[in-house]
């Protein structure tokens, strides 16, 4: 039987823990038990319906389930393309006292509000914007470019600058945790640099490609904003068809397309915890 | 042969690190320019005018919603780095640590909308009214994960052996915390703060799904926008958030080499 001081420390020391599982496990569980009750005019009725379901996956939803799958695809390839040349630089090409600055220079716009950031994108990028007065003042075309704005090009654009700086701290976190000595071992044995990068500095870096990959992912499929500034009307990806449903006051089926996202995050977190320890990932800042 | 590929990699490399960091800094240029133009809608420097930032305190909603901002950064900044301590401590002490740093990281991985709807559901469920402590504890969540890691990273510089040391001398586990290990820590708990008030001064989603009547900074940004479109005085206000949040990190830059120095 535990002292009342040690009770206490316990009790103080699970709190952070009780305060996640309260408000964030348990109404994530409940927005998954909504999306099978029913909608009555304007109010919602205990029921096991899957209705919701149904009509997100027969209906115009699954198209916009399935365009923001592919985007979030596109955009986190691009993010990792990107953000792993900028992580694998800092972790080894510059002094450590250099690269915790330019992690700094790249952390702050990312705590600058994104719909901020995207606002001046969509003004950038718009009709009288500088990139299209520039193309019409160096003669390159003698209308300015439609398709920078509101579009597929413009979604792409504000999701990756929205994610790209959430995906290098992660990616330069397992490279930097890299013993060297691996490194310096294939090299003496007479490897080339790029094999010793794909035999050896790739492989070691998995969990935090895989990391910055579920940052990227997960930011750009359920994002809600980027789609209604820059995609225009109508452009339509999950995260504002969520907002959407619950403007017309649909929950169960704001739920249920919640309930879809919310899954296929905690898959990929899932998978990540298998696969990897993220105490080894993060072994730089947790003792073991 | 090779050390003139290698200096031709590096400038490469250096150009590239460049140009991303200018993608990345200069999106927070034109509000701020078009804040000060005279049409106020778009980048003129053809003038300077301050009349867009001069018209923001005569509205009555943007300064309650500048008012419960502050309210809501009060709490973030007070509740959040206790939680992230006591969280870092429990991945140090409890076990399931694996388990518990996955819990306490989870809410950088569930999108807004899906922690906002969530949050909103529970709380009408629960017939709890949308308030500031809805607000609060919807930020807390967010800036949760953040504040940990700082925290994390703090005391993975601290060696627990000065624990021991006050131990072998006497002192509880409490005394040789406050004595000991905290003033160690300091830096990253004020860090923490700072950077949780930032995370919660420039949240929309999850805020606005929660707030009920009341409003922040932010979602009263975005609500005009979706009203009204973007009006010069919402290009004002943007820049005072933009040049606030920029003052904020100055201040926690300037504070560490401070504290390097001496």
């Amino acid at each position: 039987m535990p002292r009342p001081p040690e009770l206490l420390r316990y009790g103080l020391l699970s709190l952070p823990g009780l305060f996640v599982g309260t408000f964030l496990l348990v109404p994530a569980g409940l927005t998954f038990v909504i999306s099978f009750w029913e909608r009555k005019g304007f109010s919602l009725h205990p029921a096991f319906s899957f209705a919701s379901y149904a009509a997100f996956f027969s209906g115009v939803r699954l198209e916009v389930l399935q365009i923001s799958l592919l985007l979030a695809v596109i955009v986190t390839l691009l993010g990792l393309l990107l953000a792993y040349p900028v992580s694998y630089f800092l972790a080894y090409r510059v002094r450590p006292r250099t690269s915790r600055t330019w992690l700094f220079l790249l952390s702050v716009p990312f705590v600058i509000n994104p719909v901020i950031r995207n606002f001046a994108l969509a003004y950038i990028l718009g009709r009288t914007g500088p990139v299209n007065q520039m193309v019409l003042a160096l003669g390159l075309t003698d209308r300015p470019i439609d398709w920078l704005l509101f579009s597929n090009f413009a979604v792409v654009l504000g999701l990756v600058v929205s994610y790209v700086p959430f995906m290098i701290y992660p990616l330069w976190l397992s490279l930097a945790g890299i013993d060297r000595r691996f490194v310096e071992a294939s090299w003496m044995l007479g490897v080339p640099p790029g094999q010793t990068f794909r035999k050896v500095t790739l492989p070691l870096s998995l969990p935090g490609i895989f990391a910055a990959a579920i940052f990227g992912f997960v930011g750009t499929f359920g994002e809600s904003t980027v789609p209604i500034i820059l995609g225009g009307l109508g452009y339509q990806l999950m995260g504002n068809t969520i907002t959407s449903a619950l403007d017309v006051l649909n929950y169960p089926s704001a739920a249920a397309m919640s309930s879809v996202v919310t899954i296929s995050m905690l898959v990929f977190l899932l998978i990540w915890y298998r696969l990897f320890d993220i105490r080894g990932f993060m072994g730089k800042i947790v003792q073991t | 042969m090779s050390v003139r590929a290698s200096a031709l990699t590096r400038a490469v490399s250096w150009i590239f690190l460049s140009a991303f960091l200018a993608v990345l800094y200069l999106p927070l240029l034109p509000p701020v320019l078009t804040s000060v133009s005279p049409g106020g809608h778009n980048p003129d420097l053809s003038g300077v005018t301050f009349r867009w930032y001069a018209e923001l305190p005569v509205n009555p909603v943007l300064t309650g919603s500048i008012a419960t901002s502050i309210k809501v950064a009060l709490i973030v900044g007070l509740v959040t780095p206790p939680l992230a301590l006591l969280g870092a401590m429990a991945v140090r002490e409890l076990r399931l640590r694996r388990l518990l740093l996955l819990l306490l990281l989870l809410p950088l991985f569930i999108p807004g909308v899906s922690l906002g709807l969530a949050s909103a559901f529970f709380f009408s469920q629960l017939g709890i009214q949308p308030s500031l402590w809805t607000v609060g504890v919807v930020n807390v969540m967010w800036a949760l994960p953040f504040a940990f890691l700082i925290v994390l990273t703090a005391m993975s510089t601290f060696d627990p052996i000065y624990l021991e040391a006050a131990y072998v001398h006497g002192a509880g586990r409490l005394r040789a915390f406050l004595n000991v290990e905290l003033p160690l820590i300091w830096p990253g708990v004020l860090g923490s703060a700072t950077f949780s008030i930032i995370i919660s001064f420039n949240e929309t989603v999850r805020t606005a799904l929660v707030q009920g009547p009341l409003n922040t900074v932010q979602t009263y940004i975005w609500s005009r926008f979706l009203q009204a479109g973007l009006t010069p005085q919402i290009y004002a206000l943007m820049s005072v958030m933009i040049l606030l949040t920029l003052a904020l990190i100055l201040g926690l830059l300037l504070g560490n080499l401070h504290r390097g120095r001496s």
